[in-house]
């Protein structure tokens, strides 16, 4: 479970995030959306620890982390839009070097699991400059999926991926949600939200400005019923990113 | 320069000036810099001395100076990074290469982008060489001494030029270098010849003391060769010593004219460089890295990690492995072995008894100085994960535990690297018989470099990483920091500010072992040593547990927003 109450995070004058209070249980897939600049990133990057709250509690798998960041940083896995591989390490070490960070156990069992989901198998002795992004980018997923994390937080998974490994990822990552991972991910594919996720933030200028299911946030709207989530988020935020009352 | 180019390079300076007069609302970079600037007056008033202070004849300045000069042109032939010299930045490649711009239009961009980094520096050694630095005695010398750094800069473009258009036209890499050995090889060797004739005169210019040495060596250059040598250095040098303007007029000339020769060469070249500069711009943004060169690597076989264990372990692990994927790593490993095995040799069959003493001497002084310098060159560590911060933070690891484990790679890289210079001294000096210092004295000072190195290098290198990470938009970490004579001043400040720090933080832990050693010296006698180096060691060892836990909660609490990217600090 991923548990945020009142997240703000302030950047100089600007309120990055404000007032975010949210819970997502496992099992769940939870859709972060917005325009640019909205906050999704810095939001996500505040879950994962990365960044500190300006005020706030966020607690992962039931740690705080603030009081037990290690316990916490334990339960989740964090993919950035961008894969920052070690250039040095090849594919399998990757995998060798967070298993051991995270302390995994069985790792030579675990490895070759993960390598197969991620089709990296014939890769395995590859260093990052060898790989394409999108093979990248599934480096980087399977390092976060080797501990099996319980909340797993995603910017932007699916950006230089093939079809195949599209589909492939929404797989992997519904298959995670079932087997008990809160997760979260952000992204600007509406229809893979749309497809995915049990709910949905929609995020304007570091605020909620909609959370729940998509019927649920229509409901709010009935302008806005029967029409796709793009229809939806363009009715929130307008189709110039300003939000529309 | 106008145009485009000219509001892209004027604007960029600007906006960089601005961002880091910003940064100076932060009080860690505002403390820092009048830290730095009083540091500087400090070195400043030492280079001022007194009325009654001896001072070096002019033409001993000259001569050393220009054979300074000369040393760094013969470096920038054989040893000159190319891919450094013509490095542009991954914006620029990706704007100005496909713009409708001629290649004189790019390098003239280029040099007048550098000329920012060359004015600190020239303002740095202005205030920094001895003599007056305000009025007209700090004009001129800041004019000389920025037509010295803008030929040298120059020279390395043209060098880098010149074998990008070997490349271009067929000639294979080793071909491009050959040539450029063969042209230094023949001017040391013509110098080389000329000097052997000399080697009696300075034998016994050695033997009278280093006042006599520095005559024969005046004496030497004045000979055909070297002079031939060092006249392009000496014409350089010399309006840096002028005392008035009038002289100064007559030296600037034949300066101003070798400038305008570079000038003319590096814009007439027709080198086809943009290939090399945009692989150099793609590596510099790939590894953000603290190298001459961004390094390859090559997937050879690492030991393999444990799945269990100390989680810290792993990024140990992978700093350590960075380091054997370069072929350096290899290269060093192979020198290692090569002077170890050769001096082992030489010292089992008892022969060159003097070389093998003077071999022990220079790896012994290698391994001090690696104490200074080393912190500096060997950064497997921190700072070369600086850009993947997010990353590192988002490990379930405590903020100690990270750059505890960071700072232990090269902590241990440098420890390994002096131990074998001392192991190498330690076989020298044994082969070589050597009295003094006593075989008691060197077998106790080897052992307690066993102990006490790593301690003293993981303070070091915790100095450099905490540097890294307290000012990270000032410690240039990344290829993109300046290189070459032009950042010498720049350097050289960060480094003074290291030995600095590194040597207040060493006084507790040397007034410990001082008076552990002069305790027991009288019961013991040289071994009095390792127990002495064991209290150092403690000592050292609880101000790094404290230093740690400081960085680690700067860690925790650094945000990686605020670590400028590689390409625009």
């Amino acid at each position: 479970m991923i548990e945020a109450e009142g997240l703000h995070k302030v950047y100089g004058d600007l309120a990055a995030v404000q007032d975010l209070s949210f819970r997502v249980m496992p099992g769940e897939v939870v859709g972060l959306v917005g325009p640019n600049g909205a906050g999704k990133t810095t939001t996500l990057h505040c879950l994962a620890g990365i960044t500190v709250p300006t005020r706030g509690r966020i607690a992962v798998a039931g740690r705080d982390l603030a009081a037990e960041p290690v316990e916490a940083k334990s339960a989740l896995a964090f993919v950035p839009d961008e894969p920052h591989l070690f250039e040095y390490l090849t594919v399998e070490e990757h995998l060798r070097f967070v298993a051991r960070l995270y302390r995994v156990s069985q790792v030579d069992q675990r490895i070759p699991q993960v390598l197969r989901e991620m089709e990296l198998e014939d890769r395995h002795g590859a260093l990052p400059a060898e790989l394409s992004r999108g093979m990248k980018q599934k480096l980087a997923i399977a390092c976060a999926l080797i501990h099996d994390p319980k909340a797993l937080l995603l910017d932007e998974p699916l950006t230089g991926l093939d079809p195949v490994g599209i589909r492939r990822m929404k797989a992997t990552i519904l298959d995670h949600a079932r087997a008990g991972a809160a997760v979260i991910l952000s992204s600007h594919l509406l229809h893979l939200v749309e497809e995915i996720c049990s709910r949905v933030m929609i995020m304007r200028r570091g605020r909620a400005i909609a959370f729940g299911t998509i019927a649920e946030i229509v409901a709010a709207r009935p302008d806005l019923a029967g029409r796709r989530l793009e229809d939806v988020f363009l009715g929130l935020v307008g189709q110039d990113g300003a939000e529309n009352e | 320069m106008t145009g485009p180019l000219g509001y892209l390079a004027a604007r960029s300076t600007r906006n960089r000036l601005l961002r880091q007069l910003r940064r100076l609302r932060t009080p860690r970079y505002a403390v820092a810099l009048v830290l730095g600037l009083a540091y500087l007056w400090y070195i400043g008033g030492l280079q001022r001395p007194g009325p009654g202070a001896a001072r070096v004849s002019a033409g001993t300045v000259e001569l050393l100076a220009a054979a300074g000069v000369t040393t760094v042109l013969l470096w920038t032939w054989i040893f000159g990074a190319d891919r450094r010299a013509l490095a542009f930045s991954r914006a620029e490649v990706t704007w100005l290469f496909p713009a409708p711009l001629t290649r004189r239009q790019l390098i003239q961009y280029k040099l007048f982008r550098g000329q920012f980094v060359i004015l600190i520096n020239v303002l740095l050694w202005t205030f920094l060489l001895p003599g007056r630095w305000a009025g007209a005695e700090g004009w001129r010398r800041a004019g000389a001494i920025w037509i010295l750094i803008t030929t040298l800069a120059l020279h390395r473009l043209g060098v880098a030029l010149l074998r990008s258009s070997l490349l271009e036209h067929g000639a294979a890499a080793m071909r491009a270098r050959a040539a450029t050995l063969a042209i230094a090889g023949v001017a040391v060797a013509a110098a080389l010849f000329d000097a052997a004739t000399a080697v009696p005169a300075l034998q016994s210019a050695w033997d009278l003391g280093p006042k006599e040495l520095l005559l024969a060596l005046r004496d030497m250059s004045l000979r055909p060769v070297p002079a031939a040598l060092l006249l392009p250095g000496r014409l350089l040098v010399r309006p840096m010593l002028a005392h008035d303007w009038a002289e100064w007029g007559r030296t600037l000339l034949p300066a101003a004219a070798i400038l305008a020769a570079h000038y003319v060469w590096v814009v007439r070249s027709d080198a086809a460089f943009e290939e090399s500069a945009a692989a150099a711009a793609l590596a510099r943004q790939r590894t953000g890295r603290h190298r001459a060169r961004a390094p390859r690597f090559t997937a050879r076989p690492v030991p393999r990690l444990s799945p269990a264990g100390w989680p810290g372990g792993a990024l140990l692990w992978k700093n350590l492995a960075a380091l054997m994927r370069t072929g350096r790593a290899r290269g060093a490993v192979f020198g290692y072995l090569a002077v170890g095995v050769v001096v082992a040799l030489l010292s089992a069959v008892g022969v060159s008894r003097p070389l093998l003493e003077a071999a022990g001497w220079m790896a012994a002084m290698w391994a001090a100085f690696m104490l200074v310098l080393g912190p500096q060159w060997v950064t497997n560590d921190l700072r070369a994960d600086l850009s993947r911060l997010a990353l590192l933070r988002s490990y379930p690891l405590r903020g100690s535990t990270v750059v505890g484990a960071e700072t232990a790679g090269s902590t241990a890289v440098l420890t390994a690297m002096q131990l074998g210079l001392v192991g190498i001294a330690y076989i020298a000096f044994w082969g070589g018989e050597v009295r003094d210092p006593s075989p008691e004295l060197r077998t106790a000072a080897l052992a307690a470099a066993v102990v006490l190195l790593p301690a003293i290098n993981f303070l070091a290198m915790l100095i450099q990483n905490g540097a890294a990470l307290l000012l990270p938009a000032w410690v240039r970490v990344g290829p993109d920091r300046p290189i070459g004579v032009e950042a010498l001043g720049h350097n050289m400040l960060v480094m003074s500010g290291f030995v600095v720090i590194l040597a207040a933080l060493l006084a507790a832990p040397a007034a410990v072992a001082g008076a552990v050693f002069f305790g027991l010296e009288p019961v013991s006698g040289w071994w009095a040593g390792v127990p002495a180096a064991a209290a150092a060691l403690v000592v050292t060892g609880l101000e790094s547990q404290v230093l740690l836990a400081r960085l680690g909660r700067v860690f925790e609490e650094t945000d990686p927003s605020s670590v400028p990217a590689v390409e625009s600090r």
